[in-house]
């Protein structure tokens, strides 16, 4: 898997690097907008990872460039500017997902994972992991072939950390991730807790063999039991 | 108080004691001017008896044909020395002929006869009674104050309000004016000096304070958008950290709760951006939006975050409330408010929502009123709750100024009252 990151801020590019290089992908990097040309006119990715604002050019112009000469990378949009019109703008110009910043790693890697996933679109559209399958599209989830049925929170919290296996997530986030906006200034955690524990009730019954673990006080991970 | 209240006041208070001088000196100059005119009658009456009298001529009779009477009583001369010889008073004189007593204008004139012997003459005339002419003279003085008082102030108001149109038009103006909201200029088609000036001088107040305004909502923004990189770069390396380093459970636990600090600013953050975007009318599409159903969807999620607290949350809402406004938006309005009234419940408080008509209210239990002035100011904050922005009520107004709904803010019974209400 190659990914192709077109970003000018030098820390933040430094560490997406870092973080992708982990998850096993190739990386190469853009700092503007004369390098990323260059680099997708020499070379082809299965991602790329830009951020429209460059200092020499428009992000967006890669994206028509691409769209003419008929490749067929997936893009990802990163921005600073949370503003729907680039949003929608970008959208239509064919990229596959759009990321404001701030945004976590995690959620950057398993964007990533989503938009190769479907660019691929090979037999199941789901996550699998250990011998639990989720498909988000039709809200399913099996373990070992055998439907289990979540309701919605449950569901929802399976699917972000499936997205996210191994992955250290904090209470807050895994919050404001499942319940929105809504959680941002909640005073304690005792919902997740309630949900998370039918969750992992339920895997457990069903005999998965993946299990959402607790990390000391404040998170959650997914693991894979062997 | 209207100025033209003050002034109407201030012309009946000046005139009052003008015209009832006025009615005063109309009075004594009136009586003077009688008394003047009865008293030479009598001289001339008293003179023709006297001169008869000491001709030894028989005295005119008492009545002939008017009311005129006199008499003669001889007085001793110590009298004659002490009493005045030619004395004019009023006094109520017996009219035989009528059967009644009159007012009367009396000559008492002290006189040496022939015959040595001091004689007084009193010739009288009946007069006018002075009560009715007071009467008289005051009805008609009230009359004329009022007469006056209506024309002046009725000429007043008439000038008033035909010379200070221009003046009335500023203050329209300045009613409808929002700042940083698009305005048409001031009105200023006066030929009148003052006004053109007043005009000019508001003209300039007003583009003074929008540069100001306008300043200020770039500044914001500038400052909140050029943060989000670096805000990126400290919560991606905060997580890089979490995820790929051996780390104590201290060591971690620190981390964790600086990543949550530092996701609070993003929030502060994001929430300023919107704010200014709010500001900017940068949320132009609208949709029909139903926020009953929105209030039933939102009403599930807070019951269940704050499940702890066991607040109960009745609704009182009509199948639907569609009203024309942007989605998000709108989730941002209601979910501020009713997300208030959760996190500022205590255990067991009761959260009211309802709709009637186009007014929604949510209310909900407080031991404290809200200083009704500032709350919808940004980082208006009662105490330092953890988590909160402090933004969200001003993003409420914001929202709010943007579609003209009302917002209104009460209290009473202990309980906090927040209402919309929708054109």
């Amino acid at each position: 898997m190659k990914i192709l990151i077109i970003e000018d801020e030098p820390s933040l590019r430094e560490l997406m690097e870092r973080t992708l290089t982990k998850e096993h992908y190739i990386v190469e990097t853009a700092e503007n907008y004369a390098q990323a040309e260059e680099k997708l006119a020499l070379y082809n990715y299965d991602c790329i990872l830009l951020d429209i604002m460059l200092p020499d050019g428009n992000g967006l112009h890669l994206l028509e460039e691409l769209k003419a000469q008929d490749k067929r990378e997936s893009v990802i949009i990163i921005s600073a500017r949370d503003s729907l019109e680039d949003k929608i703008l970008g959208l239509e110009q064919g990229a596959d997902d759009y990321l404001p910043k701030p945004f976590h790693l995690m959620e950057l890697t398993a964007r990533i994972r989503s938009v190769i996933r479907r660019s691929q679109g090979n037999g199941k559209k789901g996550y699998t992991l250990g011998n639990v399958y989720l498909d988000p599209e039709s809200h399913r989830v099996e373990v070992e072939g055998q439907e289990l049925p979540l309701l919605k929170k449950e569901f929802d919290i399976l699917a972000y950390f499936m997205q996210r296996p191994g992955h250290l997530v904090d209470k807050a986030v895994l919050a404001e991730a499942v319940w929105g906006d809504h959680a941002d200034q909640a005073d304690n955690f005792h919902f997740v807790y309630a949900q998370m524990k039918n969750l992992r009730r339920k895997l457990e019954e069903a005999g998965a063999t993946i299990e959402i673990k607790v990390v000391y006080g404040f998170g959650y991970k997914l693991a894979v039991n062997q | 108080m209207k100025l033209i209240y003050r002034i109407a006041l201030r012309l009946s208070l000046v005139l009052l004691p003008l015209i009832a001088l006025w009615g005063a000196l109309f009075y004594f100059t009136m009586v003077d001017e009688i008394n003047d005119e009865a008293d030479d009658a009598l001289e001339n009456y008293s003179e023709l008896i006297i001169i008869r009298m000491l001709a030894g001529q028989e005295p005119p009779r008492i009545n002939e044909g008017s009311n005129n009477s006199y008499s003669i009583t001889p007085v001793d001369s110590d009298y004659a020395a002490q009493r005045p010889h030619i004395d004019y008073y009023d006094a109520e004189v017996y009219i035989p002929e009528k059967e009644e007593t009159e007012p009367a204008r009396v000559l008492a004139t002290i006189f040496q006869g022939n015959d040595g012997l001091y004689y007084e003459l009193k010739v009288a005339t009946p007069t006018f009674e002075k009560d009715d002419l007071l009467q008289t003279i005051l009805g008609w003085t009230i009359f004329l104050y009022f007469l006056l008082l209506i024309t002046v102030i009725s000429v007043t108001v008439l000038v008033f309000y035909r010379n200070l149109q221009p003046l009335y038009a500023l203050l329209r103006w300045l009613d409808e004016y929002i700042p940083g909201r698009e305005s048409r200029p001031v009105p200023n088609n006066t030929k009148i000096t003052e006004f053109q000036q007043l005009n000019t001088a508001a003209q300039k107040a007003v583009d003074r304070s929008e540069a100001l305004f306008e300043q200020q909502k770039q500044f914001i923004g500038n400052a909140s958008h050029e943060l989000q990189t670096p805000l990126a770069v400290l919560s991606s390396r905060m997580e890089w950290l979490l995820d790929n380093t051996e780390l104590s459970e201290t060591q971690m636990n620190e981390l964790i709760e600086m990543k949550r600090t530092l996701n609070h600013t993003v929030r502060l953050n994001k929430t300023l951006l919107l704010l200014t975007k709010i500001e900017n009318n940068q949320f132009p599409e609208s949709t029909q939006v139903d926020l009953a159903t929105m209030i039933r969807e939102q009403k599930e999620i807070y019951d269940e975050i704050y499940a702890s607290r066991e607040i109960r949350c009745t609704l009182e809402l009509p199948d639907a409330f569609p009203v024309q406004m942007n989605e998000s938006l709108s989730s941002v309005l209601i979910s501020n408010l009713l997300k208030n009234a959760y996190r500022h419940s205590s255990e067991g408080a009761m959260i009211d929502v309802r709709i009637e008509g186009r007014t929604l209210t949510i209310s909900n239990d407080g031991e404290q009123a809200l200083d009704t002035e500032h709350i919808f100011e940004r980082f208006y904050k009662k105490s330092k709750q953890d988590g909160s922005t402090g933004l969200g009520l001003a993003l409420v107004k914001a929202i709010a100024l943007l579609y003209n709904i009302e917002v209104r803010y009460h209290y009473s019974e202990k309980r906090h009252y927040f209402t919309l209400i929708w054109p």
